[in-house]
């Protein structure tokens, strides 16, 4: 059998990303910290106390099992995650939440309907700069220097995170997630204001989604391209957040108007600048896959989690678009290693036929 | 009244609100009123069910029947005495503080006439015990997002059982990644992740304790 190297690993990605055969599916757990530190009886409330030591854990696990075919290990700065992700209140296990509890989200309502005519008038950076350091309670010119001295240092630990993966011949994809207008505003208005501002006030969502998408495509750019490196050595992705706007909770009209516009252009910007889109669908979103047939084909994959039915998607998206996933939580974690395989088993020989697939988790 | 019914399930809420106040102002029986607003909810549900409505039309109405109950509630004090459908505990389990899921269901599973007792998020077992105990409940409902609350939800369901309760309460999980294997391995009596569907499951129940 050929030794695997980063060439061989990185070829097979690319060809289902391209939905071109390769020697085998290719695989990507996608592991972070949380289950590497279970396993090991590390609490979650330990990884955020002492990050290095958990991180080193990740690597142990990733070796433990064998490896897989691309990592995951390339994120945003915390400047940019200001802008590119949600701004919710974050629980941290042994702080916020219990020792070994898993990092969640807190849903409360962070923008209000006032704000929707300040991101109109500013745009959607500017009104971030603003909003951010009152939204963690800090004074506006301390916490923009502190940031801004931040991103070099994190930049850094990027390049330092790709070096180390390549010098252990596994291809990383990454460059850090942006949420798309709409799930920006259902998390940070909250689910149930957003769907009532879509019902009462659709005419300004939209005016709010427009003065938000260039900024988002802007920064998520310039975020990618700060890593510097070869494209080579990487494969530079955004992976954009898509859960909220599926046919889980809309119909396809709130879709078509307030989702798919937007998911298209920072898509097709994105892949303008080599910047591979994974888009990243959280919930059923089954309805909703006959309308990638409009991304460019072989451009971009999607990573879906179990709950939209991923037979239908590759009915529809065969020989358009890679998927990735998805084997469920449930399965995963209360499943017998039997009931595991053959379900791998069946993704590989249905989604994984004629190329066009990543196994993963879901 | 049926135009009430209409509105509700047409998502009107300005005019749910008049209608409303006009029928109160009218000396109409709010018992009358709630029950309007329920048909019109039934009609949501059944909207959902073919496939015409999505969840964002279950929080709409939701929000405009929980609106219209703001004005109707205060006026039906001992009316309400014995039209309860049953009781029930609800809540998201421990280690988990999704509740979005969990209120839309709130909301129908009170549209529908049930009782509900809402524990919030992040329920430790003896919390949904106690209320089980203090209520008299006969249904308990969990919520969880995530894959510990696997473990918590079978947790609890242990915890209704060496309280001495489980012969007399029926338990149904529900959460985005509850499956059939979620609902085995917790020892629930069923799941769902389909707040119309959760509902129905719900009166069901009820039947069969009767």
């Amino acid at each position: 059998m050929t030794a695997e190297n980063l060439a061989s690993r990185m070829a097979r990605v690319q060809a289902a990303i391209r939905l071109e055969q390769s020697d085998r599916t290719p695989v990507s757990l996608m592991m972070d910290y949380k289950f590497p530190c279970r396993y090991k009886g590390v609490t979650q409330g330990e990884y955020f106390r002492n990050r290095r030591a958990g991180n080193q854990l990740v690597i142990e696990v990733f070796d433990e099992l064998g490896g897989w075919d691309m990592v995951q290990a390339i994120t945003s700065t915390t400047r940019d995650r200001d802008i590119l992700e949600a701004p919710m209140r974050i629980k941290v296990p042994g702080k916020d939440i219990g020792e070994d509890e898993v990092i969640q989200w807190e849903e409360v309502e962070v923008l209000t309907e006032k704000d929707y005519d300040k991101i109109i008038e500013k745009g959607w950076k500017k009104f971030i700069y603003d909003f951010y350091p009152r939204f963690r309670g800090w004074d506006t010119g301390e916490y923009h220097s502190r940031m801004e001295a931040r991103a070099p240092r994190e930049i850094e630990q990027q390049r330092q995170a790709l070096k180390f993966w390549e010098e252990r011949e596994y291809p990383v994809f990454g460059g850090g997630d942006v949420f798309t207008p709409l799930m920006m505003l259902s998390c940070c208005r909250t689910m149930t204001k957003f769907t009532m501002d879509l019902h009462r006030i659709p005419d300004k969502v939209q005016a709010v989604m427009d003065a938000m998408v260039d900024d988002l495509i802007e920064v998520s750019i310039a975020g990618v391209k700060a890593i510097g490196e070869s494209p080579s050595r990487w494969i530079p992705t955004k992976l954009l957040v898509l859960e909220r706007g599926g046919c889980f909770y809309y119909p396809l009209r709130i879709f078509e108007r307030f989702e798919l516009p937007y998911m298209k252009k920072m898509v097709e910007a994105f892949i303008v600048e080599g910047i591979t889109p994974i888009l990243h669908f959280d919930q059923d979103w089954t309805l909703n896959m006959p309308y990638l047939k409009e991304l460019p084909q072989g451009e971009c994959f999607i990573q879906l989690d179990s709950c939209t039915d991923i037979f239908k998607a590759k009915e529809v998206l065969r020989g358009h678009m890679c998927i990735m996933g998805d084997v469920p939580p449930s399965l995963l974690s209360l499943g017998t290693p039997q009931e595991v395989e053959d379900y791998c088993k069946k993704l590989v020989d249905v989604v994984g036929q004629g190329s066009g697939f990543i196994l993963g988790v879901g | 009244m049926a135009e009430l019914a209409d509105a509700l399930a047409g998502l009107n809420e300005n005019q749910v609100a008049r209608l409303v106040q006009q029928e109160l102002d009218a000396g109409t029986d709010p018992m009358s009123i709630l029950e309007e607003c329920r048909k019109g909810m039934d009609i949501v549900g059944e909207r959902y069910k073919s496939g015409e409505y999505f969840l964002s039309e279950l929080i709409v109405s939701g929000e405009i029947f929980k609106e219209a109950m703001k004005v109707v509630e205060p006026r039906l004090h001992a009316e309400r005495e014995g039209q309860t459908l049953a009781k029930m505990v609800l809540g998201t389990v421990k280690g988990d503080i999704h509740n979005i899921g969990k209120d839309i269901v709130a909301l129908l599973l009170k549209a529908a006439g049930f009782e509900v007792y809402d524990l919030g998020i992040d329920v430790p077992p003896n919390a949904f015990v106690d209320k089980l105990k203090e209520t008299g409940a006969p249904i308990l409902g969990m919520s969880g997002l995530l894959t510990p609350s696997f473990e918590s939800m079978r947790e609890t369901v242990k915890a209704v059982e060496a309280a001495g309760l489980r012969n007399r309460v029926k338990i149904i999980v529900g959460g985005g990644i509850v499956t059939e294997l979620v609902k085995r391995h917790t020892g629930a009596d069923a799941f769902t992740d389909d707040g119309i569907e959760g509902v129905e499951i719900c009166k069901r129940f009820v039947r069969e304790i009767k």
